[in-house]
């Protein structure tokens, strides 16, 4: 299983990752930068925010509560159909292969 | 990898020293290595940010369920010393009050109230005014009675319990005089909950403790963890808002031309709040435990060593950010660690944002024009496994009542 990130004029990092592994928690182990995951996925501090790409939005499971909640506050502003908590999204449950763009801020 | 050394032995580091002024003692700590051991600690200190944020996010080898745990002993087995998974449900049914969206509906408007209260407290205060003692810690006080649901108890009652188990978690040397002081705060606690909780079956509202009583499905979590974690809750939601409202006001009180630009533009405040956690995070050092040898930072650390992970130094790590020593609110922004990280990221951070940077700190700004230090009286930070202001003697030109927004 596969998640790609989009990095903007820093081109992209793709990561191997088993089932189970977040977006936010591949991006910690692997030094993806521009995702912080202050809480360790907990939907607590919105800093794992990421725009996942149309072809992907189909197949995600619904935002949860506490996951909307956070998506309100995030730094960089919110894309009411892309935003999503990359703590919230793990390969095998939500996608097997994903590609989402990084936030140009967190924190 | 590289062969992993052994900590440096830093017999030099005292804990009065550190105690004093931390600061240049880091600074050479970090220079030098990211972990040493330091015999008057009893502990390895991990004082660079890598080093701490990696701990802090690998709870699977640094575990906070630390063997011998003074807190234990104080205030019983609280989720801040367990890992997943025994920690998530106690966490879980701590979290609903604590979020964005119950702070706005329910407790934005008694941060108000309750800063208005302390407000006209400083104010009286007069010419012996102290922006801690007069404000923020009773105010820090009455912000968490009101959240956790103490209808039974004083805002003086919590400071009283907060400050003597903090003393009992602290109490290396093992004074007979703080373990007794911080047992009767523990049993007045437990009898303050004991009231609390039929009250709250009849009268449920938003706090934490009518949470606690009605969760969903009927379920409640053992007695032992409503009581360690109200205990911890007690000792580590109070001194840490006191402390950020007090290290936020002296620094923009000594940094006139930044605070001319917050009251410019309040929607500065949350950014000088976040810069004064940075500088001196609230909370310095807290404790994890290896579960297996590892290597941090090329030092070597056997199964079960005994690690303080120093936020108060990896917020000046100068490898991360520049001029670290330096108060600025221009800086550029990064993530810093006084919240901890991780599964042990600081619960009430959303509360801490709303009643320091968005309530208290605009608002004591707003009621007390040309607010300055008063220099004829004396001044004074202290503390590293907590530090704050110790005095803020403060004196003002003018009042202005009703300015709040």
């Amino acid at each position: 299983m596969k998640i790609t990130y989009g990095l903007g004029d820093r081109g992209t990092r793709e990561v191997d990752v088993e089932a189970g592994t977040s977006i936010m928690r591949a991006a910690i182990t692997n030094s993806v930068p521009g995702i912080v995951g202050e809480c360790g996925g907990q939907a607590m501090c919105a800093t794992c925010h990421v725009y996942v790409r149309d072809e992907h939005l189909d197949a995600l499971p619904p935002i949860s509560d506490d996951e909307e909640e956070m998506l309100d506050c995030t730094v960089a502003p919110r894309d009411e159909r892309r935003s999503r908590l990359g703590c919230q999204l793990a390969a095998g449950v939500a996608f097997d292969e994903i590609v989402v763009d990084v936030p140009s801020a967190q924190v | 990898m590289t062969a992993a050394r052994e900590a440096p032995v830093s017999e030099w580091v005292t804990i009065p020293d550190m105690y004093r002024d931390p600061f240049p003692i880091f600074q050479r700590m970090r220079a030098e290595a990211a972990v040493h051991w330091v015999p008057s600690v009893n502990r390895y200190m991990v004082v660079t940010y890598d080093e701490c944020h990696t701990a802090e996010m690998d709870g699977e080898t640094f575990s906070a369920d630390e063997t011998g745990s003074l807190m234990k002993r104080s205030m019983g087995h609280s989720m801040l010393r367990k890992d997943d998974p025994e920690h998530a449900p106690e966490r879980a049914a701590w979290q609903p009050p604590l979020r964005p969206g119950a702070i706005k509906t329910v407790w934005r408007e008694v941060f108000e109230a309750n800063t208005e209260r302390y407000l006209d407290r400083l104010a009286d205060a007069g010419d012996a005014a102290d922006l801690i003692w007069d404000f923020a810690a009773p105010l820090a006080a009455e912000n968490l009675r009101s959240i956790l649901g103490f209808v039974n108890a004083t805002q003086e009652d919590l400071q009283r319990w907060s400050q003597t188990m903090i003393d009992a978690t602290g109490n290396y040397a093992d004074d007979p005089v703080v373990w007794e002081k911080g047992r009767r705060s523990s049993e007045e606690v437990d009898r303050a909950i004991d009231e609390l909780l039929p009250y709250y079956a009849a009268h449920p509202d938003a706090s934490l403790i009518s949470g606690l009583v009605n969760m969903p499905g009927g379920e409640r979590l053992p007695i032992e963890a409503i009581r360690a974690n109200l205990k911890m809750t007690i000792g580590g939601g109070l001194n840490e808002p006191r402390d950020v409202i007090g290290t936020a006001a002296w620094a923009l009180l000594e940094n006139p031309d930044q605070l001319g630009r917050v009251l410019q533009d309040p929607a500065l405040w949350p950014v000088a709040f976040d810069e004064a956690i940075r500088w001196i995070a609230p909370i310095g050092m807290y404790p994890r435990e290896t579960t297996r040898d590892v290597e941090l930072g090329g030092v070597r650390l056997p199964a079960g060593s005994r690690l303080g992970i120093v936020v108060l130094s990896a917020n000046r790590d100068e490898r991360v950010f520049e001029y670290a020593e330096r108060f600025d609110i221009a800086r550029e922004k990064k993530p810093h660690l006084a919240f901890g990280g991780g599964a042990h990221y600081c619960a009430g951070a959303w509360v801490a944002k709303s009643s320091v940077a968005q309530v208290a700190l605009p608002r004591l700004f707003e009621r007390f024009e040309g607010l300055e230090i008063d220099g004829d009286r004396e001044t004074s930070a202290g503390g590293w496994v907590f530090r704050g202001m110790l005095k803020l003697p403060v004196t003002w030109q003018r009042e202005r009542k009703g300015a709040a927004a």
